[in-house]
């Protein structure tokens, strides 16, 4: 590692993802596959977000598998990097109709 | 350090292989549980599933725990031992015949040390009546425990200390909680209960660190090994347990978090703990595992849950180097 570069290690993770399957039979297979790839790793929170603590290897594992499955043209997905889940506030409206953090189920 | 490695099922399902993940389906509907941050499962309740899934959950590495109805431990999933070392499964046994005694000890004098500064902070928030249990604890036991003495002796000690602290307990906590009398199998009030669902909880993921550890899990050295359970388990969470399992109880029941009338099963004579109990005392108990501190030696932050498996290395260290074995004190934090 070269000096003076610091690498911050990131645990958790927000995962956002957009696939466009309005316009093809092929988006509608798209989704259900990084459906699959994503709750391998982290925890479904809504329809189209996962979350979930997650280690760095493990990310790029999980970036590595994405890309093989989507189409760089037409699918959008946003990873957000934060560094632990102590590091943000969360609030919600309306009701969650299943705590998927929670260590219970 | 990420607390959500573990899951507990309350509730009755099923648990499925399903695209090369976990999933829990009951009437609510599918539960993903991601497999590659989950290290164990805890099946409370019914939960059914089949060999598809155990051999799935075994490449993982994961480990299920189950326990019955009534709350008791009735065993674990174990993959298969992916850690196997016949040098240091002989080494250890060679170390059991000629140099049980010295680890043995060492671990009494360990929990002797650890339930010394457990009981010490409340002797510091003004609870004088623990001065001769705490001269005694740091005293006698000590000498003791350094006089040339056989394992039975040794054990005889062990119980000595142990009794001593449960004594204790009437000068600290709500008369709800006294303990007359440590009662096993099954606990018949609630402190007992408390204790032995702690204990167990304790046991199962002390079975989890080792199994990520070359050491075999039968040759113990306090406890005699061979009564059809992981011994080695037993010995190495013994110190653990006045600094996990019972700061844990005595944090719950001091703030009135749990609560005899209210936590505890009332036809049971209150000795086993409703659902909402053992769901506090395990959020208690999973966030004091996870607590990190800096660890004086190895400069980072670890875990406490951590610390259990850097035992096992201390021990293994021991077996083939012959460094003295010194389990985890809660004063050195090390």
């Amino acid at each position: 590692m070269k000096k003076g570069v610091t690498i911050t290690n990131h645990n958790y993770v927000f995962l956002f993802y957009d696939i466009a399957d309005e316009f093809s039979e092929k988006g509608k297979y798209r989704v259900a596959k990084v459906f699959k790839i994503c709750k391998k790793y982290l925890k479904h929170h809504q329809k189209s977000i996962f979350r979930g603590n997650i280690t760095p290897s493990n990310q790029l594992t999980l970036e590595k598998e994405l890309k093989k499955v989507i189409d760089k043209d037409l699918d959008f997905i946003t990873i957000i990097k934060v560094l632990n889940s102590g590091s943000f506030e969360e609030m919600t409206i309306g009701t969650q109709k299943k705590e998927t953090e929670s260590i219970f189920i | 350090m990420a607390k959500n490695h573990t899951r507990y099922i309350f509730s009755m399902g099923e648990l499925k292989r399903k695209d090369n993940s976990i999933a829990f389906i009951n009437e609510k509907g599918n539960f993903y549980i991601p497999i590659e941050d989950t290290r164990e499962i805890y099946c409370i309740n019914e939960v059914s599933f089949n060999t598809k899934f155990l051999d799935f959950v075994a490449k993982a590495g994961i480990t299920i725990h189950f326990f019955n109805y009534h709350g008791n431990y009735s065993g674990s999933f174990y993959p298969k031992d992916y850690l196997v070392s016949g040098t240091l499964t002989i080494k250890q046994s060679i170390v059991f015949i000629e140099n049980r005694l010295n680890i043995a000890k060492n671990i009494v004098k360990t929990i002797a040390a650890n339930i010394y500064e457990v009981l010490y902070h409340y002797y510091r928030h003004d609870k004088k009546e623990l001065k001769p249990v705490l001269d005694w604890l740091k005293n006698d036991a000590d000498k003791f425990i350094s006089k040339d003495i056989t394992i039975e002796q040794l054990l005889f000690i062990e119980g000595q200390i142990w009794n001593r602290f449960y004594d204790s307990f009437q000068y600290f906590l709500p008369e709800d909680f006294v303990m007359n009398k440590r009662v096993k199998r099954p606990p018949d009030n609630p402190i007992n209960a408390l204790v032995s669902f702690g204990n167990t909880l304790l046991y199962t993921k002390t079975i989890s660190s080792i199994y990520h550890t070359h050491l075999n899990q039968s040759i113990s050295f306090l406890h005699s090994p061979g009564e059809g359970r992981f011994s080695l388990s037993l010995d190495l969470s013994e110190v653990f347990k006045p600094v996990i399992v019972f700061k844990t109880i005595f944090d719950l029941v001091g703030r009135k978090q749990l609560q005899v009338q209210k936590h505890f099963d009332k036809n049971l004579n209150y000795a086993l703990l409703n659902e909402d109990g053992k769901k506090i005392f395990i959020n208690a108990f999973e966030e004091r595992i996870n607590e990190t501190f800096m660890h004086p030696k190895l400069k980072r932050k670890v875990s406490l849950k951590h610390c259990i498996k850097l035992d096992g290395y201390k021990l293994i260290k021991h077996i083939v180097e012959g460094r003295e074995f010194v389990p985890f004190s809660l004063k050195d934090k090390m």
